[in-house]
This record gives structure tokens, sequence and C-alpha cells, in this order.
């Protein structure tokens, strides 16, 4: 096999064994060739310099720790799409199936709820019981404090006495304090501190109005 | 001086005795030794059993495969990263995600070959990820001091050799580095990195040719020395 100088590089590039040995043939009577082919074989050889192979041995330790932990982690996720994977294996009809039963599970119970579903809630209708039950004798209550108050209207228009126009003082009093009290039971009806007050300021009226007419007679 | 220059001292250490001892065979080496030299049947078969052991989940099995490539895995590693302490977490990522995706090999190439290509782009990713970390930190403040080698390696060949090394392009330092320090064959390479084997052969030859230009620059026009 004849070589030249000029087959140099592609010898080296894809070489055969034949022209490998016919290159270096020609390198003995060629001296760029030969410092050519020492160069480049001495370049694989300098490549050696890269290698290192120390060993650590906490290395090993480390990369079996993390594969550990993989495999755990791998495990926790094939356990939480167990359910979805059971899911996929049923069959598409079998799938449709129970999809469609779900769904008129779903359409029944939804009727019946809606035709049998109590009117409210018990606790609040008790509640709501006891509180009309209230309004109804408070203001019974107050209509016949209100027939007594005409009774008085007269005197009290034109007190004679001083001790008259003090009970009309108190009267103004009692009515401005029993007109707050009632708006704060309009805002809050069940508030049964507040109807207790309101019924002694109730008793109070009554009782003055009631004194004023013995006073008449 | 260029890279005969800087060998020169070197010359007994580099004699044709040691060509011979290239562990990798090739045509022009009649009295090297294949690394893999059992049937290519045989090979496939043993490949085959210890994916299946991996697959399993027996961590024996991924032992013994660290016990066969580690060494070499960590030595390709830090060639490509630059530092041991990155080499390492690059083989513990390779580790996880060929456990991850051991499911996905069919065999069609040698495990040593997949192994070996999901490292080389694991170490990538990591390039990428240093490199992007790199714009938020200030020069040289995470710089992890270089490991000491083993006693016989010449720190300025070495280096020299190392810087040389990341001015080639990533196909060329891989090629390189796959077939001159790992002792990977054109054809598995050409697994490794999605190539033919002629663009293997090829792209060492480009390799090399840059290689002998940097390190045959004369030290003060800065080729090398500056960099």
């Amino acid at each position: 096999m004849n070589i030249t100088c000029k087959d140099r590089d592609r010898v080296f590039e894809d070489r055969t064994e034949a022209e490998w040995s016919a290159l270096e043939s020609h390198a003995n009577t060629c001296a760029v060739c030969a410092e050519e082919i020492a160069a480049w074989k001495d370049l694989s050889v300098t490549a050696a310099e890269l290698r290192d192979y120390s060993e650590n041995p906490a290395l090993w330790q480390r990369i079996q720790r993390s594969l550990r932990e993989e495999s755990a982690r791998t495990l926790e996720r094939k356990q939480r799409t167990r359910w979805a994977a059971l899911w996929q294996t049923v069959g598409i009809p079998w799938q449709t199936a129970a999809a469609s039963a779900f769904a008129l599970i779903l359409i029944v119970g939804g009727g019946w709820f809606y035709l049998y579903r109590p009117s409210q809630d018990s606790s609040e209708l008790l509640k709501s019981k006891a509180l009309s039950e209230v309004e109804r004798t408070e203001s019974a209550y107050v209509q016949a404090i209100a027939k007594l108050d005409r009774n008085a209207q007269s005197r009290m228009e034109n007190p004679e006495t001083p001790l008259l126009a003090s009970y009309r003082e108190k009267l103004l009093v009692l009515n401005s304090a029993i007109d707050d009290l009632r708006t704060q039971a309009g805002l809050n009806p069940s508030n049964t501190h507040l109807r207790y007050q309101l019924l002694a300021m109730y008793q109070e009226k009554q009782r003055t109005l009631e004194e004023i007419l013995e006073d008449k007679q | 001086m260029g890279i005969m220059g800087l060998m020169a001292p070197w010359a007994n250490r580099i004699g044709p005795v040691l060509h011979q001892e290239e562990r990798r065979l090739e045509p022009f080496h009649p009295g090297a030794t294949d690394v893999g030299a059992a049937p290519a049947d045989t090979l496939r078969a043993e490949d085959k059993t210890l994916a299946a052991e991996c697959r399993s989940g027996d961590l024996r099995a991924y032992e013994r495969v660290y016990a066969m490539h580690g060494a070499r895995m960590k030595n390709l590693a830090r060639n490509l990263l630059g530092n041991p302490t990155d080499a390492e977490d690059a083989v513990q990522e390779t580790f996880i995600k060929l456990q991850r995706s051991i499911g996905t090999f069919r065999g069609r190439s040698s495990f040593a070959t997949w192994i070996f290509r999901i490292l080389v782009n694991t170490c990538y990713d990591a390039r990428r990820s240093r490199m992007r970390k790199k714009e938020f930190t200030v020069e040289g403040e995470n710089e992890v001091p270089p490991e000491p080698r083993s006693p016989g390696a010449h720190p300025s060949l070495r280096l020299a050799l190392e810087r040389a090394v990341a001015t080639l392009t990533r196909q060329q330092r891989n090629v390189f580095l796959l077939y001159e320090v790992e002792g990977f064959r054109h054809a598995e390479i050409a697994e490794m990195l999605a190539i033919s084997e002629t663009a293997s052969k090829n792209t060492l030859f480009q390799a090399k040719k840059n290689l002998r230009q940097l390190l045959d620059a004369p030290r003060g026009s800065g080729a090398l020395g500056a960099r």
C-alpha cells in the first residue's frame, strides 16, 4: 500500500491496520510524518492524565440513601394513583354504566331531598314561636297601659299641683326610655335582657299612671 | 514550545510501551485487549439480567452497576464539570434517573452505553444550571478547590490539558473524553451521543487537531498559558 504525506490526516481520522502500518513505514523515511505520528500518539497518552479513578467510599452510601428515598417516594406516588389506575383497568362499557348509575343516584337523591326537605329548622321554629308570644303579650300590655294613659291625659295636660307636674315629668322620662328600649329590642328581638328592662319600664309607667288616677279620685 | 515541549520531560512516560498498554482494541495495536472482549450476545444477556434486577428494585444490582462503572462515571463527570463535588452530585443524580427510567431500558444498546448517555446529559444539565447560578453570584465566590489527584499525575500537564479540553466544542469534548480518557469505542460513543460512528471518528480527529494546535502554541503567545 502506497501512503504519502497527503494521506496522513485521512489515516489519522479513520484508519485501518494496513493503512496505519503503511503510514508508519512511510514515517521511517519522512521526518515530518514521524513527528506528526509521535505527536498524535502522545496526545492519546497525555489524555491518561485526565484519568483519576480514586475511590470515595462515602459516595455509594450517599447514592444508596438517595435511591432508597426515591423508592419510598415512588411507592407513595403509586399508592396515591392506585385507585385511578384501578378505574382505568375497568372497561369503557363498565365505566359508562358506573357513571350512569352515579348520575341516576344523584338525580333520585336530589329529587327526594327537594320533595321531602324540612320546611325550616326546628330550633329556629321554636325560637320564632317564643318571640312572637312575647311580642303578642307585650302588645296587649302596651294597649292596656295606653288606656290608662288616655284616662290620665286630661290631668297631665294642665297639672294643677306640683305633684302632678312631677308625675308628668316622670312620665316623659319613662316614655323616652321606653322608646329607646323598643328601638333596641327591634334591632335585637331575642335579647331577653332588653325585654326585661322594657317590662320594668312598662310596669313603672303603669304604677305611675295608677297613682295619678288614684290621686284624681 | 508546544505540546511536544510541554511533554518533553515526560518522554519516558509516554514511550511506545505505554501505547501497547491501551486497553481499547485498535487496528494498529495488535497486542491490546478489548475491555468488552466477551461475545456481544453474552454481554447483552448480562445487561438484561442486570437491568431486570435493577427494575425489581434490588439495591445490590445498583451497587454492582456502581462497582462496574462508578469510578469511570465520576471521572468523566469531573472532566466535564471541572470539580469533584459537582461530579459526585452528577453521578448520584444519574443513579436516581437510572432508577426512575429503568423501565424504559429495552436492551437495544448496552447497559453501560445507556448509563453514560444519562450521565453526559446530566452533566450538561448541571453545567447549564451552574451557568445560570453564576449569573447571580460573584465570580469565584463558590469556587471549589481542585481535588488532589493521584500522585502519578503531573499537575501542569493535566492543567494544560484540562484547559485545552475546556475550549473544545461540546461534541469534541465528549468524544475526546469518552474515547481517549474513558476508553470507549467509536461504536459505543456513537450510541451514547446519538451520532454515527463516522461522525464520532471525525469529531475525535477534529478534537485532537484542535488540542494539538492549542498545546503546540508557543507559551509566549498566550494561547494556552493565558487561559
